[in-house]
């Protein structure tokens, strides 16, 4: 084989290993994303379970309050029995006012703040929201990884020849960002 | 592919902007005090890599450049000089890199149970340290990497540690000091930068550093022994290549005393891009610059010296264990660059 066979052979070399490291890069950013999207599902649930044992826990405490803890019960059971994308984010949107309330007014009972098994399951709540909120934020990450090779040229010969799409974004509704307005006695 | 996870992938219809099964967050919770826009914190890593790759260079060409003088310092007593490329320094170089990366991977392989060791700490559980375990589950979700082991060291000094050549084998130690001086927001913060080196992976980064460093040293120190009687041989040799041989010599003494040196200072100026990387990378986990702003202030006001650590060992803490730390440590013998220069530069990010 001549000079130019060996130059021929070793381009054809560099772009397989090329079309191979981009390919298994839109593999793993793709499972990323979608592992990333199960891991907000996860702390959805986890949300869900931890409401009925705080509303156990305070209820006593806040016999005067029955009517917030009542919002707080309806909107988790609804959050639970959403069905489909819009109805679960409208749902989880209105169990995190709620909670939001019932985490104000519980700052004018010292007792309830000084109880431990409230403190932990307070913490617990904290953390699950907290881990919704990093969930999707490194969704949006994983996902605009894909989307930057997905579109960009190279890679977006690759993406279109083995059927790769770009993730999509999971923006906060406009509901979400509103602040819950909690009225304190 | 079977039927997909309720993602916008593949077949399944993409969901319209802002409606998806997600949960909405909780402003109170997770409190974003200063807007982040993600340019500010990914323009900030990119320039932190830039630069340990630029240091990264300089110390291989140190490396690579005394093991090439040594080579050619034995082969000019046995060939003719012709001018052209040496094959005996060209020959060492390659020896050089190679003992190296050998000798990183011993290095790897047994690095991360060292640490954990020399510091006295022991594993914490998730029952005794909740509000500990659940930020650290946190960041691990943020950064999408493995849960690491958490540490505890019962020291009074406020400080963390991360440590593990990968992620699977990571480690984060925080000492009760930290715990008991910072609000959930400054632990966030600092859990953030220590997740931060395990995602970048400075574990690996600097034990190649420090093995290449350790590499140049000892080279640098066998040329000096060996010029002791070295010297009075090169005096026999004959011919024109006695004349090269001699001026080799002293180029070779003079790198030989400056190499050390000029690696040691990359080595701390690698370390130091590092800790400024993992502040971006704990702002990109947490996006609130706040909390980490206020705690390394807090730490370094607290600043006291900690026990468990050594020279060996400083790099990996989130402010240097050893030394207190004013405007003075932007000096170039530092691990740590002085926290008001972090400070200022997570101010930046959060404008």
């Amino acid at each position: 084989m001549g000079t130019g066979g060996w130059i021929v052979l070793g381009i054809v070399a560099v772009v397989v290993i090329w079309v191979i490291a981009t390919y298994n890069g839109l593999v793993s950013r793709r499972n990323q994303s979608q592992n990333a999207w199960s891991q907000i599902d996860v702390q959805l649930k986890r949300r869900h379970d931890l409401i009925p044992n705080l509303v156990q826990v305070v209820k006593d405490a806040m016999s005067y309050e029955q009517e917030t803890l009542k919002a707080v019960v309806e909107a988790r059971n609804r959050a639970v029995a959403a069905n489909g994308p819009a109805e679960a984010s409208a749902a989880e949107a209105a169990l995190s006012a709620a909670t939001g309330k019932l985490f104000a007014l519980m700052e004018n009972y010292p007792t309830l703040k000084a109880n431990d098994n409230v403190m932990q399951l307070q913490e617990e709540l904290t953390t699950t929201e907290n881990k919704i909120s990093f969930a999707r934020q490194f969704y949006n990450d994983s996902v605009m990884g894909l989307n930057n090779v997905v579109q960009s040229f190279p890679g977006n010969l690759i993406a279109g020849r083995f059927g790769f799409t770009t993730g999509q974004f999971f923006d906060v509704p406009e509901t979400e960002k509103a602040v819950p307005q909690v009225k304190l006695r | 592919m079977a039927e997909p996870p309720p993602g916008p992938w593949g077949s399944a219809p993409p969901a319209a902007p802002g409606t998806g099964p997600w949960a909405p967050a909780a402003d109170s919770a997770a409190p974003a005090a200063v807007a982040i826009g993600a340019a500010d914190f990914l323009a900030a890593q990119r320039a932190n890599r830039r630069r340990t790759i630029l240091l990264l260079a300089v110390l291989t060409l140190i490396a690579a450049g005394i093991g090439y003088l040594v080579g050619w310092y034995l082969d000019v007593g046995s060939q003719p000089d012709t001018g052209a490329v040496s094959a005996g320094g060209v020959l060492v170089a390659f020896g050089l890199g190679a003992v190296s990366i050998v000798w990183s991977s011993i290095s790897l392989a047994w690095g991360g149970r060292m640490v954990l060791a020399m510091t006295g700490g022991y594993e914490a559980s998730k029952e005794t340290e909740q509000q500990l375990f659940n930020v650290v589950e946190e960041m691990s979700i943020a950064s999408g990497q493995p849960m690491p082991r958490v540490f505890i060291i019962e020291d009074e000094a406020m400080n963390a540690f991360a440590t593990g050549t990968s992620s699977r084998n990571a480690a984060i130690g925080v000492t009760r000091g930290l715990l008991n001086g910072l609000n959930r927001e400054e632990l966030q913060g600092v859990i953030g930068h220590e997740m931060g080196h395990i995602a970048n992976l400075d574990m690996r980064y600097m034990t190649v550093v420090g093995v290449t460093v350790g590499l140049i040293a000892l080279v640098s120190d066998m040329i000096l022994r060996f010029m002791n009687w070295g010297t009075g041989r090169s005096r026999d040799r004959s011919g024109g290549s006695g004349g090269t041989a001699a001026i080799l010599l002293v180029v070779l003494v003079v790198v030989a005393l400056l190499a050390p040196l000029a690696a040691k200072l990359v080595q701390f100026a690698v370390s130091r891009q590092r800790e400024y990387l993992a502040d971006a990378t704990s702002v990109q986990f947490t996006r609130n610059a706040a909390g980490l702003i206020s705690a390394l202030r807090k730490l370094t006001a607290a600043a006291q010296p900690f026990s468990g650590v050594s020279r060996a060992t400083q790099h990996l803490f989130i402010v240097n264990p050893l030394h207190q730390f004013g405007a003075k440590a932007s000096a170039l013998m530092a691990t740590h660059p002085a926290t008001e220069d972090r400070i200022a530069r997570l101010q930046a990010l959060g404008r």
